[in-house]
């Protein structure tokens, strides 16, 4: 007589993910206003403040946000009211988590957004797109750390991206 | 078929083990099988080998570092048969991998976190209060801070369900506190990707991520519970959770009256380092029994001890400045931040057993707010 001992099987924990696509913005050709969305993190205002300068005479819109929660709904249709948005700054898990999804609900609105990120925050920030259905999120990775530096240090640091900034952006 | 062919079997369909078969002049092929047609002859099912599935998961990245239970469909099975939802309802979605929190995989990793079947409606109405768009799990979740989600019980579910509300309620032995909180945890690492390093960035972590669950001790608390105080009847069941740090104790012997036992919890929340100094919001104060008895002798209500705790627990903005978020000047008063935004956010229950400790547990911040669901007690027996 032959017996077969046959192990019970176990089930997979892995959540399944629906997957879902959403469109991206093109950049504008040129254009006339920005949103600089500053998330208050310490440097954040910095990091924005040299990379607006690096787009000459436009019209600049200063919106603050909450670091590690969503922005209103009010803050999303201000910062949807210029041509492109740029949110700074993502160097902490939550904060990298909100300059993402915040990112995406003004891609939703119709706003062009480029997101500044730590670089050691910006492969997270790449999976949070990916995850939500916009893995081609414009990510600018500016070198971490940010927090704890000096003023001069981080505008520094924001200079070696401006241009990262201008090449997205098609300007000479 | 020839004619001794026929002599072999009756039936020409039959595999040769019918009875007629077997009782026919069959010839002996020197084996001891009953059946020829058949890889076996019996087939016994038994359980895969704890530890190796155990390596197998902790390699694949799908436990706390602990040992599991593995999730055989048998074992899922009798957690789904507590469940009002079918297995394959979606109770949540959860970040950052926006993974779909179906019953079934709750019920898996209930398994795995060593939870009895009975516990699954609990694990189903924490999934469902921590995926509410006000508790920010996606900031929760991927947080530098050392966040964990604390669940209180209450109700007569508590009981029933033999959880710890005294003494070391927050601490090891008991099945229900360890093994809910610990399953809590498991939903996050497997559905939501909260592993350290890719959707859980915190910075040390925190042991409360293990588990940090426990009923409030109502009978010996002087005031309502917490979900009376949110607006249920005392024989509701309800789970509450809070983004919470692990907590912090509050060593008072001394004070014998409520003004200097209160002073003694507010100075220890009101530090520089916590969430709630830059961004105020939700603080978890545990009180225990003998403490809350020396505040309640001399007339205290829950209320009063919310506003007194709410108005002292306060420290220089300038130190409260240091976290992430600027410090938003709304929230600062003659150089002074409040580390609670009103006395709601002072989240207070009693817990724990004999002696003279309270715990406090600092919030997200205004990043995060809890969330009190009742459970439903109706049980459907599927099996």
């Amino acid at each position: 007589m032959r017996v077969k001992l046959t192990e019970r099987e176990v089930l997979n924990p892995v959540g399944e993910v629906q997957e879902k696509k959403i469109k991206l913005i093109p950049l504008p050709y040129d254009f006339d206003k920005v949103s600089l969305v500053d998330n208050t993190k310490p440097g954040a205002d910095i990091i924005l403040k040299v990379l607006s300068e690096s787009l000459g005479n436009r019209e600049h819109l200063w919106v603050q946000k909450p670091a590690g929660a969503p922005a209103t709904k009010q803050q999303i249709q201000e910062a949807a009211s210029s041509d492109l948005a740029i949110l700074a700054l993502g160097d902490c898990g939550s904060c990298t988590s909100w300059v993402v999804l915040d990112a995406i609900r003004l891609e939703k609105c119709g706003t062009p957004t480029i997101s500044v990120c730590s670089d050691h925050f910006a492969p997270f920030a790449r999976e949070l797109a990916d995850s939500h259905g916009l893995k081609s999120l414009r990510i600018l990775e500016v070198e971490h750390p940010i927090a704890g530096l000096s003023d001069e240090k981080i505008e520094e640091k924001a200079g070696k991206i401006v241009g990262n900034l201008l090449y997205l952006l098609q300007i000479p | 078929m020839t004619k001794n062919d026929d002599k072999l079997k009756v039936n020409a369909n039959s595999c040769g083990c019918l009875i007629d078969d077997l009782l026919a002049d069959k010839p002996d092929k020197g084996d001891d099988r009953l059946c020829s047609a058949r890889d076996s002859d019996m087939e016994f099912f038994v359980d895969p080998d704890a530890e190796k599935v155990s390596h197998d998961f902790y390699q694949r990245r799908l436990t706390d570092g602990l040992p599991i239970i593995p999730p055989t469909r048998e074992r899922v099975n009798r957690f789904l048969a507590f469940s009002v939802y079918e297995a394959e309802d979606v109770l949540g979605i959860l970040p950052p991998k926006m993974g779909q929190a179906t019953v079934e995989k709750i019920a898996i990793n209930a398994v795995m976190a060593g939870c009895l079947p009975q516990f699954q409606p609990v694990l189903e109405q924490v999934i469902k209060a921590i995926s509410q768009e006000k508790f920010n799990l996606a900031g929760v979740n991927a947080t530098t801070h050392p966040v964990s989600i604390c669940t209180i019980i209450n109700g007569p579910l508590a009981d029933e369900l033999g959880m710890n509300s005294a003494t070391g309620c927050l601490g090891p032995g008991n099945m229900a506190n360890a093994s809910i909180g610990r399953a809590i945890r498991l939903c996050l690492i497997n559905i939501a990707s909260a592993l350290p390093g890719i959707g859980d960035h915190a910075t040390h972590g925190s042991p409360a991520k293990y588990t940090y669950c426990f009923a409030e001790n109502e009978k010996q608390s002087p005031w309502d519970p917490l979900h009376v105080e949110r607006g249920y009847k005392e024989d509701d069941n309800t789970v509450t959770v809070l983004a919470a740090e692990a907590p912090h104790n509050v060593n008072d012997h001394r004070s014998q009256g409520a003004e200097d036992l209160l002073d003694t919890i507010c100075h220890t929340a009101a530090t520089a380092g916590c969430n709630n100094s830059h961004v105020p919001g939700e603080l978890l104060v545990i009180v225990s029994p003998e403490h809350a008895a020396t505040i309640d002798q001399e007339g205290w209500s829950k209320k009063d001890v919310q506003n007194y705790i709410h108005k002292n627990s306060r420290l220089p903005a300038v130190l409260g400045d240091r976290g992430g978020r600027k410090l938003d000047e709304k929230w600062i008063s003659q150089g002074e931040v409040y580390i609670t935004r009103s006395p709601r956010d002072v989240t207070l229950v009693v817990a724990g057993g004999p002696g003279r400790h309270t715990m406090i547990s600092h919030g997200f911040g205004s990043g995060s707010e809890s969330v009190t669901m009742t459970l439903n007690p109706e049980r459907r027996d599927k099996s």
